[in-house]
């Protein structure tokens, strides 16, 4: 079965999950979906041994392990009510808004957390120093708001390098490399190999490009901005514009000049979403694609490409690798009728976490539970994720409850802007700081 | 005794009170049980049409939503937001473009299809029927289906002009990723699935018009382009106002198909004003600019197509 | 002689005109049927083929076997039918009373359908999640029907009214002396009179409730997810689905295109009939 985007980042319908928008809304309340009414009213069965959990597609392939673990401990039932992403954030908006929420525990993409956040309970003693020991730094950072734990990560996610090994390690292929850049043909570490590289496997007549560029997605571009040693994406901890500064600059520059100059990217890019990218890679289109981790355990068997795929770091910059962070949290709603079975709920998942890294999706939250599964033979891409997350430039997107309509209206319309020949990037940045200046006022 | 028969000699009173004892007995006058017939289907338009619409008048003048802190009475600040917001009034602009390549499009090919099945008669039965097909699809098919001919590297529709020579490499023209060119791209599925309703009106209105009028024309010495400029199209003139109303007003409000094919992207350049205020209400999380806009655009519809039935279709044959 | 030859060589070069302009008209639906029949990596391979390089059922298999599209089908006709008696139910009686006694509610009525049709659905579906929410509504094939029936009423209200319009009123007022109430002449007698004009409008009521996206959308999250949800989930969740995301597609418009080509001539005359009259 194929499995979900996770890259939760990508505003728009084609860049993540998409749907029916579940109204449901309100209604769903009185109708007490699953039989499961929090917030006291609905659901004859008030009874304390079943949970609802709403999540979308990719959530429900995580948790179901979990679930079944703390079935077998607790003689508990939690039913996983599955909904695409929009269906999602549609569902919890308007639910928590009317503080009548029909689940008891939700799934929460990060960047959701600012404006639920004041309807999400604490969850302040589950984050004991082991456990944030245990978590990515800027998972703890993501999931307070107001002083107070609201959501405990069950998987994050970030974008690594894939190459294709058959091409690197063909040994035609590394002489003429190292007689044109005068270095060894490898996984590109900095921007300047990473072109180098591109440049080098750019092969029209062919059909092989050396990478893509995703003009409608902007995470990617937020990680080289991260790499380039900038104090935050878009935004600083202040809630100051900062996206039109030298690391912005820069790492715009280097993006848009794949595409634009080097001319290193097959045809299309201002709408190249994961999904086509991901596509021109397993077609063997591309020679590397920076991409989710996830998607190495997701290469079907009959692609070009299988078992010609190499995972490596994402790439860096000046300030070294950096990467986006692409997790979901588990929250309670505030005031919920089973605050303390599912807060008890959230506990066995983050306890059990590793069982998730087993599953088609194979994700996790810890650091142990990527280590422990690092060096066995099919999860090559844990090491180079966990390099990834680990980095130090690594941070999370600004938590802005405004961040939805930046991406959509300002960072992806200045990305696609800046793919078009001889576009003005700095221009392009200034404009955005005035747009987004508007949108945060 | 038969239907005629009865009929012919008192056809001239019917609503005497009088005239037959039945209606005395039904107590119910035409006015009252024509009222009563078309009762409940007012009811529920109006209960659901009338009520949403109220409830977004309402909410239009309200800002904010239940997250955070919360609905705030606004007054006409979200009208002036969608009045005066650079997106929204570009996506305006877009709106109006869309609706007029869509309806430009779809009358010249369904004029020139109906001329075409017109002059080839019957026998042409068959190749209207397969070109009456794109009716019944689903838009969200259409637009995906336009979407993946037109989708850079994997579309087919580039790879055939290529193959011809129309284009050197199936890459030069990115339909749907070049925003000078998708508002035109989002079209096509849309002139698609609907220039067969406006042949098919057509060819009714042609096949309505008295063939001896083309003779006289004839006799006169009109041929070709110009029968059809003094005969043709103004006869067809009432025919052809219904279809562009019917169809502008669809075409303005087009929402799915550019959804499915594009969002909106790219920057924006496919936006119109329906995926506007979707996103502004769902994404954005701002129920007051998105309600306040499609009051807006919903007023500005009706009287677009409240002149236009005035001018164009001149009502009044009725009755 | 040359003038016989020459109107037919013109003859000849329309009818080529017509096939080639049918047959580009065919060609997308046609590319989709068989796009739907070739393996899924192949479905997006790059560069494309028109013909299945080997023919392959696995599209259908992969997108059947999704959870919810089996149930999606279910609730597209439940919901298509649900949707189509009740526009029907509201319609005859309405279309009637406009055309047989002309009164001025009645125009009201049909102007008020128009106006329907000028709202932005958007602006009409946001606020309806809400109101059908309060009825318990929400995700439920019943809500979903109700707010397709504000696209389909008006539809068959006009749809019929111009039906309605070619009927007698001496066949009214026979029917009466017979000895039948007003209403009971309408069920018994006329209806039958248009008997083809009322199949013609429940099939395009039924379809537009068949092909409705934004309502779907809207109103409907797990229990009364349409097809069209379905399908327009496929591309975007999953990255490679393209193919099985074509055999749903297929497996959806068949119905209706099928039902096209057998019934062209009634919806070919019910068409331009409303929307001439309309």
């Amino acid at each position: 079965m194929a499995l979900p985007d996770l890259h939760t980042t990508a505003g728009g319908w084609r860049r993540r999950g998409f749907l029916g928008l579940t109204a449901g809304a309100g209604a769903a309340a009185l109708l007490g979906t699953a039989g499961c009414g929090a917030g006291g009213t609905g659901g004859g069965s008030g009874d304390d041994k079943t949970l609802t959990l709403a999540c979308e597609g990719g959530g429900k392939t995580e948790l179901q392990p979990i679930v079944d673990r703390f079935k077998q401990a607790t003689g508990v039932t939690v039913t996983l009510v599955e909904l695409p992403y929009e269906g999602l954030f549609n569902r919890l908006s308007s639910e928590l808004s009317g503080n009548r929420p029909s689940f008891d525990v939700c799934a929460v993409d990060a960047v959701w957390i600012p404006l639920l956040a004041g309807k999400l309970a604490p969850l302040d003693e589950l984050f004991t120093d082991a456990v944030k020991a245990d978590l990515f730094p800027a998972l703890v950072q993501e999931a307070q708001a107001d002083g107070h734990f609201i959501g405990m990560p069950v998987w994050t996610n970030s974008e690594i390098l894939f190459y294709r090994k058959d091409l690197f390690d063909d040994p035609k292929e590394k002489a003429a490399f190292e007689r044109k850049y005068g270095y060894p043909l490898a996984p590109p570490t900095t921007w300047q190999q990473f072109t180098d590289t591109a440049v080098f496997f750019t092969r029209p007549e062919q059909k092989l490009y050396g990478t893509d560029v995703k003009g409608a997605v902007e995470t990617e571009w937020l990680a080289h901005v991260l790499q380039a040693g900038s104090p935050g994406v878009v935004l600083d901890d202040d809630g100051g514009v900062i996206v039109d500064n030298a690391q912005h600059l820069a790492a715009l520059t280097f993006y848009a000049d794949l595409n634009n100059k080097h001319k290193v990217a097959p045809a299309g890019a201002a709408q190249t979403d994961w999904n086509a990218a991901q596509n021109l890679f397993n077609q063997g289109q591309t020679a590397m694609t920076r991409f989710w981790a996830h998607a190495y355990r997701q290469i079907p068997a009959d692609a070009k490409v299988a078992g010609k795929v190499g995972a490596a770091p994402m790439v860096g910059g000046t300030a070294g690798v950096a990467g986006i962070h692409g997790p979901w949290y588990l929250s309670a709603p505030k005031g919920g009728a089973k605050a303390d079975l599912a807060k008890q709920f959230i506990k066995a998942a983050y306890d059990n976490n590793a069982l998730s890294v087993e599953t088609t999706l194979g994700l996790a939250a810890r650091k142990s539970a990527y280590q422990q599964y690092a060096t066995k033979p099919g999860y090559e891409s844990f090491g180079p994720l966990l390099a990834t997350l680990n980095a130090s430039a690594t941070r999370p997107r600004p938590a802005s409850p405004h961040w939805q309509r930046i991406v959509d209206g300002v960072l992806v319309p200045t990305i696609q802007k800046a793919l078009t020949p001889d576009a003005d990037y700095a221009a392009l940045l200034r404009a955005a700081r005035t747009q987004i200046e508007g949108i945060v006022k | 005794m038969s239907p005629t028969a009865q009929a012919a000699p008192p056809r001239t009173v019917p609503d005497a009170p009088t005239q037959s004892p039945r209606r005395v007995r039904r107590g119910l006058s035409d006015a009252r049980y024509a009222a009563l017939l078309a009762a409940p289907a007012a009811v529920v338009l109006l209960a659901l049409v009338g009520w949403p619409l109220v409830k977004l008048a309402v909410d239009s003048l309200y800002t904010g939503s239940g997250l955070g802190d919360g609905r705030r009475f606004a007054g006409l600040d979200n009208y002036l937001t969608a009045l005066t917001d650079p997106g929204i009034r570009a996506a305006a602009g877009r709106t109006l473009a869309y609706t007029l390549i869509v309806v430009t499009a779809e009358l010249a090919l369904g004029l020139a299809v109906a001329l075409l099945f017109h002059r080839l008669g019957p026998r042409s039965r068959i190749l209207q029927t397969v070109f009456l097909y794109p009716l019944m699809i689903a838009p969200v098919v259409a637009g995906l289906l336009w979407r993946f001919l037109m989708i850079d590297n994997v579309g087919i529709v580039n790879e055939l002009l290529a193959r011809i020579g129309v284009l050197d490499n199936p890459g030069d023209v990115s339909w749907l990723s070049d925003p000078d060119l998708v508002l035109f791209s989002v079209a096509l599925p849309d002139v698609w699935l609907t220039t067969s309703f406006m042949t098919l009106v057509l060819y009714a209105g042609l096949q309505a018009i008295p063939p001896d009028l083309y003779e006289a024309a004839r006799l006169d010495g009109a041929r070709g382009l110009r029968l059809l400029v003094s005969v043709t199209l103004p006869l067809l003139r009432p025919v052809i106002a219904v279809a562009l109303i019917i169809r502008g007003v669809d075409a303005a409000r087009a929402f799915d198909v550019i959804l499915i094919q594009t969002d909106g992207g790219p920057q924006s350049a496919s936006e119109t004003l329906s995926l506007t205020i979707y996103k502004t209400m769902v994404s954005y999380n701002d129920p007051g600019t998105a309600a306040a806009t499609s009051t807006v655009f919903m007023i500005v519809m009706m009287l677009v197509a409240m002149v236009a039935v005035l001018t164009i279709w001149r009502p009044g044959r009725e009755s | 002689m040359t003038h016989a030859r020459l109107a037919r060589l013109r003859t000849g070069l329309l009818w080529a005109v017509a096939v080639a302009v049918v047959a580009a008209y065919a060609f997308p639906f046609v590319y989709l049927v068989l796009t739907s029949f070739k393996p899924a990596t192949d479905a997006v391979a790059v560069p494309p083929t028109v013909l299945p390089r080997r023919f392959s059922l696995d599209n259908y298999l992969t997108a059947l076997d999704r959870p919810g599209v089996t149930a999606s089908f279910v609730n597209s006709v439940s919901t298509a039918i649900v949707a189509t008696v009740l526009s029907m139910a509201l319609a005859i009686p309405a279309a009637w009373g406009i055309t047989r006694y002309r009164s001025r509610a009645g125009r009201m009525l049909m102007a008020g359908s128009l106006l329907v049709r000028m709202a932005p659905a958007v602006a009409i579906g946001i606020p309806l999640v809400t109101i059908l929410g309060a009825l318990g509504l929400t995700d439920t094939p019943t809500g979903l029907a109700l707010a397709q029936t504000t696209v389909a009423l008006p539809l068959s209200i006009w749809l019929l009214a111009s039906f309605f319009e070619g009927v007698p009123r001496e066949i009214e007022e026979a029917a009466l002396v017979d000895g039948c109430g007003r209403f009971g002449a309408l069920l018994r007698v006329i209806l039958p009179v248009v008997s083809g004009g009322v199949a013609v409008t429940a099939i395009f009521a039924f379809l537009a409730s068949w092909n409705e996206f934004l309502f779907a959308l809207l109103l409907t999250s797990v229990r009364a997810q349409t097809t069209p949800i379905a399908i327009a989930n496929f591309q975007s969740q999953f990255g490679l689905d393209w193919g099985p995301m074509t055999a749903l597609a297929t497996l959806y418009s068949v119905p209706a295109v099928v039902l096209t080509l057998l019934l062209q001539r009634r919806i070919v005359a019910g068409l331009s009939l409303g929307a001439v009259k309309g």
